[in-house]
């Protein structure tokens, strides 16, 4: 029992129901579980809105085979030459689609009915029931011709509207919905069975559908494979030897020199994170093209002129790693001396007098104070580095050849960048799904070897 | 009374309602360019004049019709193509569009695009005098989605002076495209000539044969010059021979010397400076490319420099050139008679005189045939011969909804094979594992 709710409990009794409420409110208010749910709420909200509503869509997407031409918002029914070719090659309907697809324009007395329903001028409409009735014309535009050579030429608009009108056919028609489509089929072919019905509605529909062959083709493509161990030896290399390694060597250093060396030090450090990323990048290539800073030093040492980044797999991951791990070092480097600075002095004097050399006072007295933010910055920047994309991008765009397309290049690759407009969120989303996952379980293996519970230490007055 | 039909009507109705009330009307037209540099302002600029026109037109029928143009230029592909497909989702798509053909199908298909044949007449001016291959490349399934541009093909070039130096006569400079188109010079040749050129000392390691240093549909004429198709009866076809034999081509230019291994992702700077100042012997580009070198690098004598062709056969295929026509297309919007006046735009805009501005300036090819029976157009020497020499030549990529998932898997086959990182055989046998994993029955294996 808290003390704050023992306080709300003694208090005046209540009045009316509604001082009741408010009377309540205010306790739960007052107490501290309930206060801190108060205060966590705008965190939850933007966990939901920026965490699980993301995360929860992305893994409906990737249940389907959503691309730019099934488009996002739903599909329409259409008759196109490919959607016949799949009721033939498909299902078997070759006669059917024959039927449905081959344009016919046909000048019946329903059509013209119809045009003098729609207004169109009687003079339009003789002229035509005279000259064309009962021609069916197999194209649009022959039929478009001989509208246009009537006496009374129609504006092109009205012509349009009167070759709609003779169409009894369903060739390249677009329907909003499925029953417009059988509504329409039914028209034009008055016998369809139930089969055939739904194989019209299948083979014409332009929307995406759900489906988890995205996890089959993600699981079976060779791609997979290459860049998942890319992603790892990314991740890992990074993490290893800069983001925690070497960020540790330069808190460490900055430790044991002068506060406005070290101060100064920390801020050329700095520098990377705080530059914009696409300068950051640039810069890195102006080092590293065959017109570049490295090519003109070396040219005077006779090695030939190259792009160096991009020269082979393995200068591409050295530079990859440096540009990623330059920027990700000054954070770790920033928590780890801020957490160097919290160890009580006494306890480095303590080892200096008991002749503790300075790796003996890494050892044991920094590293392991240093346990929580190692955990944190390890945890943060594993999946930091998971979702990394900016740098490698701009960089070396997975390449040479793909050495390194990294996961979250690829999904990038994949959704929101295709040469021929065809964009597959599906399959992205599929691809990102499993990044998610991946990432989950590892913070959840990163609590456990730290072994978080330990590391938390209850509030001693709430006891 | 089919969907199509009822919206017609309703448009009609909306357009018999202006015209019967207040005359006025204000309209904002948006048209976004895509891949558009600098020397392409006339692919958005012709749709203002075409605003012009079409103002006067109306008010000559006694209506106040006032358009107000949106441009927008994108010089990259990339870019554009998210913009355009997420502000369409977000039901922002601008009016008209620019873009290249092959994405006709994938915007057909999710109705992001309407076809142009249902609000214009496709036997009247200028629709009537656009070269027929050139309509063929803006339709789909039978349908035409768009009006052509631009047209444009994608030469093999060779720097003169370094051909005269391992032993061309300026007489072989002049057959040798006729021996290209002939097939009497083939890509073993290119090879050939650029190793002399680099063994000889005439250029760099690396500069004997400076392909383009990013994706790009260049890459199918090589596939095609190894003999290999790409779609046969709207069903795209992967041949497994020919793209070997085109995977190889690169990797032997790579081993000879001739080409960097790192070629890919050169800046395109840097590319175009080194191409139009000589540092390279043979390369392929675009017919766009006489624009940028002659302009922005300062090549003052192209013609006395720079010797054109298709390009040239390999073994299995025959030489040919690429057509890439970007084309305008409209996209759907909720209000009609705005698509209806854009459409009317988009066919003003393709008149011959006005198209013959974009095509001199950007170094594009005419699209219709009455272009070169205008002087500005029959007087450039660039514009003549490379419509002579090249366009009879040119195919088309198709326009098939799958096609973008082939070509990026063609590409990364590509690239994987010219740095090194698999043997053509692996590449090759990679990208067919892809293809059947990712299209099924909707590509031909062969």
């Amino acid at each position: 029992m808290t003390a704050s709710r023992d306080i709300a409990r003694d208090g005046p009794a209540p009045v009316t129901a509604r001082a009741v409420s408010a009377r309540g409110l205010a306790s739960w208010l007052n107490s501290s579980k309930g206060l801190g749910l108060v205060l966590l709420a705008p965190a939850m909200v933007l966990v939901v809105l920026f965490f699980l509503v993301p995360v929860v869509v992305t893994g409906l997407i990737a249940f389907t085979n959503m691309s730019t031409a099934t488009g996002i918002t739903g599909g329409a029914y259409q008759v196109s030459p490919s959607a016949l070719r799949v009721l033939t090659d498909q299902h078997g309907m070759g006669a059917l689609a024959e039927r449905l697809g081959q344009p016919t324009y046909t000048v019946d007395e329903q059509g013209l009915a119809t045009l003098e329903e729609m207004g169109i001028e009687p003079g339009i409409v003789a002229g035509l029931r005279e000259r064309h009735l009962g021609e069916t014309y197999s194209s649009r535009r022959e039929f478009e011709r001989a509208i246009r050579a009537l006496p009374e030429r129609p504006a092109t608009r009205t012509v349009k509207r009167i070759s709609a009108a003779f169409s009894r056919s369903l060739a390249n028609e677009r329907f909003a919905s499925a029953g417009a489509l059988i509504a329409a089929a039914e028209a034009v072919e008055p016998d369809l069975d139930a089969a055939e019905k739904q194989a019209l509605v299948e083979a014409t529909y332009t929307g995406w559908t759900w489906t988890s062959e995205n996890f089959r083709r993600l699981a079976t493509s060779r791609d997979t494979e290459r860049v998942f161990f890319n992603t790892l030896f990314f991740v890992a290399t990074t993490l290893v030897l800069f983001n925690t390694g070497y960020a540790m060597v330069l808190a460490i250093a900055t430790h044991y020199i002068p506060e406005r060396a070290a101060g100064i030090f920390r801020i050329i450090w700095f520098l990377p994170r705080i530059s914009p990323v696409v300068i950051y990048v640039l810069l890195w290539k102006w080092l590293a093209w065959d017109t570049g800073f490295l090519s003109a030093l070396l040219s005077n040492f006779g090695v030939r002129p190259r792009n160096w980044m991009l020269d082979s797999a393995t200068n591409a991951w050295v530079f990859v790693i440096l540009i990623n791990g330059f920027v990700g070092a000054s954070m770790g480097m920033v928590i780890f001396a801020s957490a160097i600075k919290a160890i009580p002095q006494s306890l480095f004097h303590a080892a200096a007098v008991d002749g503790a050399y300075r790796w003996q006072q890494i050892r044991h007295i920094i590293l392991p104070h240093l346990k929580w933010p190692i955990l944190f910055v390890t945890c943060y920047q594993t999946l930091s580095l998971l979702t990394s994309i900016d740098q490698t991008l701009l960089s070396t765009d997975g390449g040479p050849g793909g050495a390194t397309e990294i996961w979250s290049l690829w999904i990038y690759h994949t959704a929101l960048n295709n040469y021929a407009g065809n964009l597959q969120y599906g399959y992205g989303a599929a691809m990102a799904l499993v990044l998610v996952v991946i990432g989950i379980t590892l913070s959840l293996l990163y609590l456990r070897l730290f072994n978080y519970n330990a590391l938390i230490i209850k509030p001693r007055i709430e006891h | 009374m089919t969907p199509r039909l009822s919206k017609t009507a309703a448009a009609a109705l909306v357009l018999a309602m202006g015209a019967g009330g207040a005359s006025a009307q204000n309209v904002t037209i948006s048209v976004w360019a895509g891949g558009s540099g600098p020397n392409d302002n006339y692919r958005v600029d012709a749709i203002e004049m075409a605003a012009d026109i079409l103002e006067r037109e109306a008010a000559i029928r006694g209506e106040t019709l006032e358009i107000t143009v949106d441009k927008k230029l994108d010089s990259t592909w990339d870019d554009f193509k998210q913009a355009v497909t997420l502000a369409a989702e977000a039901g922002n798509a601008p009016h008209i569009l620019v873009t290249g053909h092959e994405d006709i199908a994938p915007w057909a298909q999710s109705g992001l695009i309407v076809p142009v044949e249902d609000y214009l007449n496709l036997d009247a001016w200028p629709i009537n005098d656009i070269y027929d291959n050139l309509m063929e490349i803006a339709s789909y399934g039978g349908i035409q989605y768009g009006l052509p541009q631009d047209a444009e093909s994608r030469p093999f070039f060779f720097w003169k002076e370094h051909m005269r130096a391992i032993g061309y006569t300026d007489a072989d400079l002049d057959a040798l495209p006729g021996r290209v188109e002939a097939g009497e010079y083939t890509l073993d040749n290119v090879l050939e000539d650029a190793r002399k050129m680099v063994d000889q000392g005439v250029v760099e390691a690396g500069y004997g044969f400076y392909p383009r240093p990013s994706n790009g549909p260049d890459y199918w004429q090589f596939y095609t010059s190894f003999g290999g198709v790409m779609e046969e009866d709207g069903k795209l076809v992967f041949d497994r021979a020919a793209m070997q034999r085109f995977y190889q081509f690169f990797v032997d230019a790579v081993e000879a010397g001739v080409t960097r291994k790192n070629h890919i992702g050169t800046p395109w700077d840097q590319w175009y400076a080194e191409v139009a100042s000589g540092k390279a012997g043979l390369w392929h580009g675009g017919t766009w490319h006489y624009a940028r070198y002659t302009n922005q690098e300062g090549l003052e004598d192209f013609f006395g420099s720079i010797a054109f062709s298709l390009i040239p056969a390999g073994e299995g295929g025959k030489p040919n050139t690429l057509t890439h026509p970007l084309v305008y297309v409209l996209t759907a919007q909720d209000n009609e008679d705005e698509v209806a006046i854009a459409a009317e735009l988009v066919k003003i805009a393709s008149e011959p005189r006005i198209n013959t501005l974009h095509a001199i300036k950007s170094a594009h090819l005419g699209i219709a045939h009455q272009q070169s029976n205008i002087d500005l157009y029959a007087n450039d020497r660039w514009a003549r011969e490379a419509t002579e020499r090249l366009l009879p030549f040119a195919n088309a990529m198709p326009n098939n909804t799958d096609f973008g998932t082939y070509w990026n898997a063609m590409w990364s086959g590509l690239e994987a094979a010219w740095t090194g990182q698999k043997t053509p055989e692996q590449a090759v046998a990679d990208v067919e594992a892809e293809l059947k994993n990712s299209l099924g029955e909707a590509i031909v294996i062969r």
